[in-house]
C-alpha cells in the first residue's frame, strides 16, 4: 500500500517536472544575465533581438544593481553583469566578480527631477524641493544607484538648513529605480530625484525637470562586463559586443538614453563620468 | 511501529531541511560584525518596529477574523461562498501584488481622500500594519474557521434551549471550545506578519529608522551586496521569531501540535 502510494507520487512528480521544464532547450546554448533595473525596457528588447539573431537563449535576472550582484555572487553563476550604473561595477571589479578588461559603456544617464505630468506643484528646480509641504522621495541610497546620485546632489548643493528641510520633505526611500518612477506615476509624491530618461519610460504620467548644469555632480553610465563565473566567455563577449553595437544603441536611443558622452554633455554640460560615491552615514543610519 | 518510525523520520527530515539552511548561514558569518549589528541603533529600531507592527496587525486580524470565522462556520447567508473563496486571496496573490493593489488604491480618488482626511498609510508606519493585516487577515479567518468547524453546533443548540442568547452561547460555548485553535491561529498570523516583506516594502518604503522592518533591512543589505550583514540580520529575525513562538508555546505548556 505504502509502496504503491510512493510509486504513484514519484510518477506524478516526474510528470509534473517534465511538464514544467522545457526539456528541448537543455542542449541549447544559453547565457545568464544579471541586469540592473535602470535599463530594463531597452535591455529586454536587446535580449530578444540577440536571441532572434543568434538562436542563443538568454535568461535575464532583473533587479537593483547591488541585489543582482549579490545573487550572482551567492549563486556563483552568470555570464554577464549589466548594472544600472558604474558604482556597483566598480565594486564587482574590485572584488573580482567581472573581468575588468571586458567592461564596456553602453549608454549614459543624467540625474534629473521627475514630477507628475503637468507639474501640478510648479517645480522648477532643486530649491523647490525644500518648500514646506512638498512630498519628495529618493531611491534608497544604500543599494540603488540613482539614490546615491540624489544624495550626492543634495550634499553638494544644499546648505545645512536646506538639507534639513529637504529631509523633512522626504516621505521615504524607494527600493528600486523602477519604484522611484512608480511613486510619481501613482501620485504618491510630488517629485523624485531620478534619471532624465524616466519621462520616456512613462510619458503619460511623468515629466522630467532638468537640473541646472552646476547642480549635477556626475554623469552616470550603464556598464556591462563578462562575469568571472562564466563558462562561456567567448559567447558572453559576443553578447557584450552586440550590446554596444549601433543596432542596440538605437534601441536605447528610442528610450532617450544618451549614447555618447557628448550627447550627455550637450544636455547638462561637461561633467565627470561614472565613478563611485560613498554615501554619508547620516543618509543610511548605519 | 515501523509506520510511526517512518513518520518520525519525515519529521526529522523537515527539521534538518530548515536547520541545514540556518547552519549554512555560518559560511558568511562574522562574529565581530554580529555584536556591532545587533547593538546598532538602526537594527534595534527595526526589531522594535517589526515586533510592534506584527503584534498590532495580528490583534486587528484576530478582531476581524473571530466574528468572520464564526459567521462562515455557523451561518448561512447569501454570498457566503464568495466570501469564503476571497479569504484565499492573500495566498493566491503574491504579497508584492497585494502591496501594489494597496498603492494603486491610495492613488485613486477614494484612497487619496482617505489619506488626506484620515490616516497616512503610504510610506508610513500605519502602511506596515495595513500591509501585514491584508496579508494575514484571510489566513487568520481560515485557521479560526477550521477550529470552529470542529466544534459540533449541537452544543450551541443546547445552550440556546437553556435560554442563552446567540452572543452568550458564542461567548460561553464556542469561544472557550475553540480557544486553542484561536491561539494557534494567532501564533501563525503573528509569525507571518513578522516575516512579511513584499506588501510592506511596496506600500511603506524602505527608509531606515522609519519603515525599515527586519525583512526590509535584510533585502536592503543584500541590495547593497553586503552579504555578511544580511546573514546577521537573518539570524536576528530567526532569533526573534523562533524565540517568541517557542516561548509562547512553552508558556502555554503545550507542544506544537498537541492542541488537545
Amino acid at each position: 500500500m505504502v509502496f504503491r502510494l510512493f510509486f504513484t507520487c514519484t510518477i506524478f512528480l516526474t510528470a509534473m517536472f517534465f511538464i514544467a521544464t522545457d526539456v528541448r532547450s537543455e542542449n541549447e546554448e544559453r547565457l545568464l544575465l544579471f541586469v540592473g533595473a535602470a535599463s530594463k525596457p531597452p535591455a529586454e528588447e536587446a535580449v530578444k533581438l540577440f536571441e532572434k539573431k543568434t538562436g542563443v537563449r538568454v535568461e535575464v535576472i532583473f533587479g537593483g544593481s547591488g541585489y543582482v550582484l549579490s545573487q550572482m555572487i551567492l549563486a556563483k553563476k552568470g555570464d554577464i553583469y549589466f548594472p544600472g550604473s558604474s558604482d556597483y561595477m566598480e565594486k564587482a571589479k574590485r572584488e573580482g566578480y567581472v573581468y575588468p578588461e571586458t567592461e564596456r559603456i553602453v549608454v549614459y544617464l543624467v540625474p534629473a527631477i521627475n514630477v507628475q505630468k503637468g507639474n501640478p506643484k510648479h517645480i522648477k528646480g532643486l530649491e523647490d524641493l525644500v518648500r514646506p509641504g512638498m512630498k519628495v522621495a529618493i531611491a534608497n541610497p544604500e543599494g540603488v544607484c540613482v539614490g546615491a546620485y540624489a544624495v550626492e546632489i543634495i550634499e553638494k548643493n544644499f546648505t545645512k538648513k536646506q538639507k534639513k528641510d529637504f529631509k523633512k520633505n522626504i516621505v521615504n526611500y524607494t527600493e528600486s529605480c523602477a519604484k522611484t518612477l512608480t511613486v510619481v506615476s501613482l501620485k504618491q509624491v510630488d517629485a523624485v530625484i531620478g534619471w532624465s530618461v524616466f519621462q520616456h519610460w512613462n510619458p503619460e504620467t511623468v515629466e522630467t525637470i532638468p537640473l541646472k548644469s552646476n547642480e549635477v555632480v556626475r554623469v552616470g553610465y550603464i556598464p556591462i562586463a563578462v562575469s568571472t563565473f562564466t563558462q562561456k566567455k567567448v559567447l558572453a563577449e559576443q553578447f557584450v559586443d552586440f550590446i554596444i553595437s549601433e543596432e542596440v544603441r538605437s534601441i536605447y536611443k528610442k528610450y532617450q538614453y544618451f549614447s555618447s558622452e557628448q550627447e550627455a554633455f550637450a544636455w547638462i554640460g561637461q561633467k565627470p563620468v561614472g565613478g563611485e560615491y560613498a554615501v554619508p552615514a547620516e543618509w543610511t543610519m548605519k | 511501529m515501523r509506520f510511526k518510525r517512518l513518520c518520525i523520520m519525515f519529521a526529522f527530515c523537515s527539521f534538518f531541511l530548515y536547520a541545514g539552511l540556518i547552519v549554512s548561514l555560518a559560511y558568511f558569518f562574522r562574529g565581530s560584525l554580529f555584536a556591532e549589528t545587533l547593538f546598532n541603533e538602526r537594527t534595534f529600531y527595526s526589531m522594535r518596529l517589526s515586533v510592534s507592527a506584527a503584534t498590532i496587525a495580528t490583534l486587528i486580524s484576530l478582531c476581524i477574523a473571530i466574528p468572520s470565522a464564526y459567521a462562515l462556520s455557523r451561518c448561512h447567508f447569501p454570498g457566503k461562498g464568495i466570501i469564503d473563496t476571497m479569504l484565499e486571496l492573500p495566498m493566491i496573490v503574491s504579497p508584492a501584488a497585494l502591496g501594489a493593489m494597496l498603492l494603486i488604491f491610495f492613488s485613486n480618488p477614494a484612497g487619496s481622500w482617505l489619506q488626506q482626511h484620515g490616516v497616512q498609510f503610504v510610506f508610513a508606519f500605519p502602511g506596515i500594519i495595513l500591509a501585514q493585516f491584508i496579508t494575514t487577515a484571510g489566513i487568520a479567518t481560515r485557521l479560526i474557521k477550521a477550529a470552529m468547524d470542529e466544534i459540533p453546533g449541537k452544543y450551541e443548540d443546547v445552550a440556546s434551549s437553556l435560554g442563552a442568547s446567540p452572543l452568550k452561547s458564542f461567548l460561553t460555548v464556542t469561544l472557550p471550545l475553540s480557544k486553542r485553535g484561536i491561539i494557534a491561529g494567532a501564533i501563525l498570523t503573528w509569525a507571518k506578519a513578522l516575516g512579511e516583506f513584499g506588501a510592506t516594502i511596496t506600500i511603506a518604503g524602505s527608509m531606515a529608522m522609519k519603515t525599515e522592518t527586519i525583512p526590509i533591512a535584510i533585502f536592503m543589505s543584500l541590495s547593497n551586496a553586503d552579504i555578511e550583514r544580511t546573514v546577521i540580520l537573518i539570524f536576528i529575525l530567526i532569533g526573534i521569531g523562533i524565540g517568541v513562538l517557542y516561548g509562547t508555546r512553552l508558556l502555554l505548556g503545550r507542544m506544537p501540535y498537541d492542541w488537545k
